[in-house]
């Protein structure tokens, strides 16, 4: 709706969407940096994960965002979201199964060294996997205007 | 595996919570089956933890096995074990509602299973941080439940909610630093020594204490911060109003009483008399206006809303006066208003659907066109004036007599007003339920009614109605178990 009404919203740039596409790939990268980097310096999934979502913010700014929107599929944000809850749950209920508590990664040690770090790593990929869809879903959402039902509303 | 229980009755909702999300790509109507099963195993296992609570003491769990005071330590005595339950049965209650009376959407059953989370969450730790993060996803869980509603209504008393309730969290948040600040630890146990240690008159003690307590206020809803909450509870769907009414407040009391018995402890209260009377003045003056504005009112929510207001001031002013037999009673009080207070709003959406009345006006006559709802909605509204049999009136009366005993005597007399106040609402109600003449004309019904109501959300009410009055059978077991797992506060 908000397209038709506006549609001099959205200029087709060839500026911004040369520097949108330089640029992508290396925020892209600096998010799974700062994921990664959860573990033992600042950062962690939280912060890695917005700076991912504003990956598709930005192509959504340079190319459109109807375009962005039919380009990114739905459930992929879903898979995404749904996936990051479901690694951390697995994560820390395998710890369980195998005899530890809740999250003890060093259950894990018996078939990875340093099976802490990566778990705790897997575990902030998961949590940047939610923020980040979470992020791109409330922005689809907002862009998409109040013209259809408002049922869903609170979603995410 | 039962010692899992705790850290499990977290897991399973958020991981419940996924499916509908999941299954949203393929099906519009699977959220209320996966709900109504994860709520199900949710409320089997709250009941085998109250279970083991009840026979083997408290349970405590260090989440990755990091000990406490360093990790995060899930704690789960007497107190939370009850919450606990009751947040299981009411979840479990309010979907039977639900299934009939919507919302559909799986979007909104996954909000569902999240607030379940923050719930129980809240309930289980041990941490104080942890409980901020659990208070936030409640507060997030329920400002999208309460703006599932269709009419823009919902969306403006959520957004208000919102704004209100993240004020109220980021005061808890700030006085969790202070705390931290003081002590250098979270942990609820090690911060109640701790804090004994550091001198209970020390500035950050003190302004931690103000902070997080002025902060779960604003949740709870006494009286100057709760304007969020009647238009939460008027304008979110029923299904919404009968759960957050009977359980968002109810967890964030418990949450105080926690904080006032785990982390600051009696001692505290004692030591610094003046935070203790300021306490006790915001749950009078809550008591007072809450009922006064619930007199005031014409919409039949609106008014149960503000008699939330005064209920839960009655419950806080329990939980300071802090003599055992007061928090016993505070205790009883804060699970029969949740039962009570549900039980009403689920009652209120059934006579809305049968005959159209929302209104005092309104509910003139309406006992011969809704029986069922309307006698469970005056057994209901009896039990929380706090007419003997019913669970309303043991919370009461042991919060008096603790009230007594403790020599405060303002107190006494605000919370005997307050049953006065009480009665002067329901009574009214009631009395026009079945006293007076129709003022709906049942033609005008039919035509503007059409919401039919299931056997399901019938059985609510009733099962509500008979809990309101059965639930004072289990009083003495709730006293024992208090007794047997809060020792430090019981035998001061």
């Amino acid at each position: 709706m908000s397209v038709d009404d506006q549609p001099g919203l959205y200029v087709e740039s060839t500026i911004i969407m040369t520097t949108v596409r330089v640029v992508a790939p290396f925020v892209l990268t600096f998010a799974l940096f700062i994921m990664f980097h959860g573990a033992d310096s600042p950062g962690g999934g939280f912060q890695g994960g917005v700076i991912a979502g504003s990956v598709v913010l930005m192509l959504a700014f340079a190319y459109g965002i109807e375009s962005t929107r039919q380009w990114l599929d739905v459930r992929v944000v879903v898979a995404l979201a749904a996936g990051g809850v479901l690694t951390f749950a697995s994560i820390g209920l395998g710890t369980i199964v195998l005899g530890g508590q809740f999250l003890q990664y060093t259950e894990y040690e018996v078939f990875l060294s340093h099976a802490s770090k990566y778990g705790i790593e897997l575990v902030e990929l998961g949590i940047g996997a939610i923020v980040a869809s979470v992020a791109i879903g409330l922005f689809f959402l907002l862009a998409a205007g109040f013209g259809h039902v408002v049922d869903e509303e609170g979603e995410a | 595996m039962i010692e899992h229980l705790p850290v499990l009755l977290v897991v399973l909702p958020i991981v419940g919570g996924t499916v509908p999300l999941v299954a949203s790509l393929f099906t519009d109507r699977a959220g209320w089956p996966v709900a109504t099963l994860t709520v199900f195993v949710h409320a089997v296992l709250a009941g085998l933890l109250g279970w083991t609570v009840w026979t083997e003491g408290v349970v405590s769990y260090a989440v990755g096995g990091f000990a406490a005071p360093y990790g995060i330590e899930l704690v789960v005595d007497g107190l939370s074990a009850s919450v606990v339950v009751l947040v299981g049965v009411v979840a479990l209650g309010v979907l039977a509602y639900a299934r009939h009376a919507g919302p559909h959407s799986n979007a909104f059953y996954s909000q569902y299973l999240l607030l379940v989370t923050g719930l129980t969450g809240m309930t289980v730790t041990g941490d104080v941080f942890n409980l901020y993060v659990f208070l936030e996803i409640t507060g997030l869980a329920a400002y999208g439940l309460v703006a599932s509603g269709r009419e823009a209504s919902s969306a403006v008393a959520a957004l208000k909610y919102l704004i209100i309730g993240t004020v109220g969290a980021s005061l808890y948040l700030l006085g969790v630093g202070y705390a931290l600040a003081a002590t250098g630890t979270l942990n609820m146990t090690d911060l109640a020594d701790k804090l004994a240690a550091v001198g209970y008159d020390s500035t950050l003690v003190l302004t931690a204490f103000g902070l997080m307590v002025g902060g779960l206020t604003v949740k709870v809803a006494l009286f100057p911060l709760h304007t969020w909450q009647p238009d939460a509870y008027a304008n979110a769907p029923d299904s919404v109003s009968a759960f957050i009414s009977a359980l968002v407040s109810t967890v964030s009391a418990y949450a105080l009483a926690r904080l006032l018995f785990s982390v600051f402890t009696v001692e505290f209260l004692e030591a610094v008399p003046g935070a203790r009377w300021a306490l006790l003045t915001l749950a009078s003056v809550s008591i007072v206006a809450g009922s006064a504005l619930a007199v005031s009112q014409n919409s039949v929510q609106r008014m149960l809303a503000y008699s939330s207001v005064s209920q839960f001031g009655l419950v806080i002013a329990g939980f300071t006066v802090a003599t055992p037999i007061a928090v016993v009673g505070a205790t009883v009080h804060l699970l029969g208003h949740a039962v009570m207070k549900g039980g009403l709003f689920a009652a209120s959406g059934v006579i809305e659907r049968e005959t159209g009345a929302t209104t005092v006006g309104g509910y003139a006559g309406m006992a011969a066109r809704a029986p069922v709802a309307a006698g469970s909605f005056a057994v209901l509204a009896l039990a929380m004036v706090g007419v003997p049999p019913a669970v309303g009136f043991v919370g009461k009366w042991y919060i008096v007599v603790g009230a007594v005993e403790a020599g405060v005597w303002p107190v006494v007399a605000v919370l005997l007003a307050s049953t006065l106040l009480t009665l002067a609402y329901f009574a009214r109600l009631v009395e026009r339920l079945y006293f007076a003449e129709p003022t709906i004309r049942e033609e005008a019904a039919v035509a503007d009614g059409g919401a039919s109501v299931s056997t399901g959300m019938i059985a609510v009410v009733v099962v509500a109605a008979v809990l309101a009055v059965a639930l004072t059978a289990a009083v003495p077991a709730l006293e024992q178990v208090l007794e047997q797992t809060l020792p430090p506060l019981l035998n001061q």
